[in-house]
């Protein structure tokens, strides 16, 4: 179906090459993940299948691809739209129509589909994906998971022989997520969908898929199926590690696999490991916290304290409140009713130094805090800002990632270092409280490590709290003492990491989903029970 | 859902409000104008990002009308009449014969500018209104092929607007979190740049990948169909418009 002969890419003004001499072939009904670090060309290699690399972003290409027989060098990506249906990163930017009905209908009427036609693949559409509810919605209206199916949608009504997805679940809380993948799956299997999809978060996706194509920073590619890729490669999922790390004999990449290979292990008995009791030093205080916008109440009387010292996760659907409460804490939302004190005084009288020496703030897109036009002028911006020894952001950035040079333009990091230059930035104020929106959004394994080490470091040597709204349930895992689970604007669940995670199903990481009903949330924590077994 | 008028009734009814306001240059029409747009878009308004455009219309109305009954108070021509107060005179060189800078302040000149400030004022008013009450995405869609060429291009360029708002906002608060209470135009234009770029680039490549302009003819999904209110409402604007021109 898409096939790649001696492929190589290269961008103008750039020194390195995306893509150099691939080649492999994709049979039709296939399901392969294209995975690899942030920046390694993941959407380049996507967006080459249509045509819209070179034709759209500019670019040289060597080689010969063709799908469906088609070579894409000879068209351009509009004369795929047929055959190749592509789904971007962010939905939202890539909707022409307001309402969900002719967002779908845009694709057919471009390519001067009958009326009659269109109408009953419109409707075909809907009940396949399950959005009939809201056909005649306004988009922006719609959660997060709803877009991203009407995405799927705008791309499935073309009948495609191919569809490509870039990180579809990025944005999408662990059900949402679960939804859209067991569609997918689901198209594979009824339709013979060929499917093409990025994805970080590979314990979300490395059960559905048959094969992997690996690009590896070095420029090396490799392809093969899943466990065989995943038996040597650098960013691999918990459930892997886990393989690794009790030396079984095989990788197992779905949950069931890995329980038979485990059996033995959970057929022990160990002794409670006692859990640490959390200071009682009261940071922030929540109380009887009211949000509403217009007649929507984002949170409904909302109560809760968070200690010194503590690293709490605020979990839950989109739209559960998350945003609000973290706003109310940072003091950017004001409370329609009740309050909220930071060390007894209230967030929102913050300013200047004052505030930046008591609260830190993430925000959802790290971005939005950078305006300088290089790193270094950035630091020595913050450097003056908070009246520290020039260079010490710029030192505590290098620790966080290596080689980063001074020069480079904010725009041009990867992700996982603007959000590393962010975080440098704010700590660079010390501040007594840090509070991060959904932080690890397109990071890989290891830039998520890295980060999750920052984090702890800071937690522990100041004794300081971090609060951080996410849906990465295997990075709370990892960092989390406590969770907040936040549904429809209340509290549902307010408990230690290991109590929370446990108890719903569509929360638990894969060591537990695999070690149940052993308590063990990560590799570490099943290898240091196994430790300290006689 | 709300029964939906042809997308052109809505701005037809626009201009002719609008024609009639600027042809009697009355105070009163204008102000009854912006107060039946107001009815309108909040009867009728559907909560998709566009509803939003007539507050901000109103808004920048209401700046222009300051601005111009300043404008109109410090500078210009004097208009003999009652003195409400007296700013003192600024001399000019004297290659700049019949302007002047302050002076008597008096009644007449004052709601003159005010006057004048109003109808511009309705004039935005209205366009927002029209904005507001059908997306101009459902306006372009109905435009024929050859214009839809250019028309797309300024989807992508209004469709950026709303969200260019949000953006503003949600960049200053971040920074104002940052501590910078003062926000920068660059601190602030920089980022908005950056981004309304990659998404201008990322609506294009959409289009691109499925199949916009590959065909001389378009279909249309649901045709836009000129039914009998449409012509009602455009028959009673009409009709309350050259009544107003015209008594």
């Amino acid at each position: 179906m898409i096939k790649f002969s001696n492929v190589s890419l290269i961008y103008p003004h750039s020194t390195k090459t995306i893509i150099e001499d691939l080649t492999f072939s994709i049979q039709e009904g296939e399901m392969v993940l294209v995975m690899g670090e942030t920046g390694s060309g993941k959407s380049s290699l996507l967006r080459l299948i249509n045509g819209l690399v070179p034709h759209h972003t500019g670019g040289i290409l060597a080689g010969d691809i063709s799908v469906d027989g088609i070579s894409t060098r000879e068209v351009k990506p509009g004369s795929l739209a047929h055959i190749v249906g592509i789904v971007g990163q962010n939905p939202l930017n890539g909707f022409v129509a307001d309402i969900v009905e002719e967002e779908l209908a845009f694709g057919m009427e471009a390519l001067n589909f009958p009326h009659d036609v269109m109408r009953k693949r419109v409707e075909e559409v809907l009940d396949l994906l399950g959005l009939n509810g809201v056909r005649h919605r306004s988009i922006a209206t719609l959660s997060g998971g709803e877009q991203q199916r009407v995405a799927i949608g705008a791309a499935l009504v073309m009948h495609p022989k191919v569809l490509v997805l870039d990180e579809p679940t990025s944005a999408l809380d662990p059900i949402a997520a679960e939804e859209v993948l067991s569609l997918l799956h689901r198209l594979v299997h009824d339709l013979s969908v060929t499917v093409v999809i990025a994805e970080h978060r590979l314990e979300r996706v490395i059960q559905f898929v048959d094969r992997i194509i690996y690009i590896e920073g070095n420029g090396e590619t490799a392809i093969g199926p899943a466990e065989e890729v995943l038996r040597t490669a650098q960013l691999v999922p918990p459930i892997i590690r886990l393989a690794r790390a009790l030396n079984l004999s095989e990788v197992g990449t779905s949950v069931r696999e890995v329980r038979r290979l485990t059996e033995d292990i959970r057929a022990q008995t160990f002794e409670a490991t006692e859990q640490i009791a959390a200071s009682s030093d009261v940071v922030i205080e929540v109380d009887e916290l009211t949000i509403s916008y217009g007649n929507h109440r984002a949170l409904k009387g909302v109560s809760t304290k968070i200690c010194a010292g503590e690293i709490v996760a605020v979990m839950g659907r989109n739209g559960a409140g998350k945003s609000s409460l973290l706003q109310a804490i940072v003091g950017s939302q004001l409370a329609t009713k009740g309050s909220v004190r930071v060390h007894q005084k209230d967030p929102a009288l913050l300013k200047g130094a004052e505030r930046r020496r008591s609260i830190g703030y993430v925000p959802q897109e790290p971005s939005d805090l950078l305006y300088a036009q290089s790193v270094r002028a950035e630091c020595a911006q913050a450097d003056r800002d908070n009246e520290i020894a020039e260079g010490s952001t710029f030192a505590f950035l290098s620790r966080l990632v290596p080689h980063i040079s001074e020069e480079t333009h904010p725009n041009d990091l990867s992700e996982g270092q603007r959000l590393a230059l962010v975080l440098s930035i704010v700590l660079s104020g010390n501040p007594e409280l840090l509070v991060l929106d959904e932080p690890t959004r397109g990071l890989d394994y290891q830039a998520k490590n890295l980060f999750a080490l920052a984090l702890k470091e800071y937690a522990s040597t100041f004794n300081r709290p971090v609060i951080l709204a996410t849906h990465d349930v295997e990075l709370v895992a990892e960092l989390a003492h406590r969770v907040l689970f936040l549904a429809e604007g209340d509290i549902v669940a307010d408990g230690s990491t290991l109590d929370v995670l446990l108890s719903s199903p569509a929360f638990a990481p894969q060591v537990a989903k695999v070690m149940s009903p052993k308590p063990w949330l990560t590799v570490s924590d099943v290898v240091q029970a196994l430790e300290q077994q006689p | 859902m709300k029964r939906s008028l042809h997308p052109l009734t809505m701005w037809i009814w626009a201009l002719l409000l609008i024609t009639a306001v600027v042809l009697t240059d009355r105070a009163w029409v204008a102000l009854g104008a912006i107060g039946v747009a107001t009815v309108l878009v909040k009867a009728r308004s559907d909560g998709s990002p566009w509803g939003r455009s007539y507050w901000i219309a109103l808004r920048i109305g209401a700046v222009i009308l300051v601005i111009r009954a300043v404008v109109g108070v410090l500078i210009g021509v004097p208009i003999p009449g009652r003195i409400l107060f007296t700013v003192p005179i600024i001399d000019l060189p004297s290659w700049m014969p019949g302007i002047r800078l302050g002076g008597a302040v008096t009644l007449e000149r004052l709601s003159s500018s005010l006057h004048e400030g109003l109808i511009i004022a309705t004039v935005i008013a209205l366009f927002g209104a029209a904005t507001s009450l059908t997306s101009p995405h459902k306006v372009l869609r109905t435009l024929p092929f050859f214009i839809y060429e250019i028309g797309i291009t300024l989807v992508i360029a209004t469709s950026l607007f709303p969200q260019l708002a949000q953006s503003a906002r949600r960049i200053r608060l971040a920074q104002q979190l940052r501590g910078h209470e003062k926000v920068s135009w660059r601190g602030l234009a920089l980022p908005l740049l950056e981004e309304s770029l990659s998404r201008s680039l990322q609506l294009a490549a959409s289009m691109d990948s499925r199949g916009f302009g590959v065909s001389r003819k378009r279909s249309r999904y649901r045709p836009e169909k000129w039914q009998i209110s449409d012509s009602a409402v455009v028959a009673l604007t009409l009709l309350v418009s050259s009544a107003l021109v015209l008594a």
